[in-house]
């Protein structure tokens, strides 16, 4: 197998880990971004930490993102007092459809393949203005098209 | 703030992220909710007639992450 889809294998697990700590029924295209941030020794990686998007980071924007949302119809997450439901750490989860639009994106963004790397993820998962990715990077102050030209720098000059 | 002061968002963006929004914390209160019926030693139709769903909806959804949680299940109420 090689190294692209070592990679991407480890990121749709991680992606899985984190969708299930969410108690999410679906892997989403936001928990691509955590396993992408928490994968170290990619040029995507650099990114998003010189961006100051280190995992724990994107998580407390999304965090944010969700009740921002919730506020906007009225509904405060700190009037929920019950506690947290157990989770079923064998359940399937399904790939959300947030979670296909960045993949496909991702690989359209090369020229095939052979030329996939992280970084082209990366900007798969970026590359859209709509959805809980784009609005959680707003409230934490990162302009999204900035990213992404950094990004795509990287894809010029480094190889992995 | 009362739920009648709350004007409904003017960016269309905005209306959709609070739907999705919504839509999982009325997932995650779901979970929640059914684990302190089941651990309450309420039965599945039960639950399933308080949430507006069939018992088999609510048991293929739930059933298991409880077993694995280790809640004692009843049949009946």
């Amino acid at each position: 197998m090689s190294a692209i889809d070592d990679y991407i294998n480890a990121i749709m697990k991680k992606g899985v880990e984190e969708a299930r700590e969410d108690g999410s029924a679906a892997t989403e295209a936001h928990h691509l971004l955590l396993a992408i941030a928490a994968h170290e020794g990619t040029a995507a990686h650099r990114v998003l930490t010189e961006a100051g998007l280190g995992r724990q980071a994107i998580r407390d924007a999304l965090d944010r993102e969700f009740e921002h949302s919730l506020g906007a119809a009225g509904v405060s997450l700190s009037s929920f007092r019950l506690p947290p439901p157990s989770r079923d750490p064998d359940r399937r989860l399904k790939v959300g459809a947030s979670a296909g639009l960045a993949l496909e994106r991702g690989f359209s963004a090369c020229g095939g393949k052979k030329d996939l790397r992280p970084a082209h993820l990366l900007l798969g998962v970026l590359d859209t203005e709509i959805g809980t990715v784009p609005r959680a990077l707003s409230l934490a102050g990162v302009r999204r098209v900035d990213l992404m030209a950094r990004v795509r720098e990287t894809l010029a000059s480094e190889t992995w | 703030m009362p739920a009648e002061d709350v004007p409904l968002p003017q960016d269309p963006a905005d209306a959709l992220a609070a739907v999705a929004a919504l839509r999982r914390l009325a997932d995650q209160l779901e979970d929640s909710a059914v684990e302190q019926a089941m651990r309450a030693g309420w039965s599945w139709p039960d639950v399933a007639e308080a949430l507006g769903i069939t018992r088999q909806a609510v048991h293929k959804k739930h059933a298991k992450r409880l077993i694995a949680a280790g809640v004692t299940l009843r049949r009946r109420h």
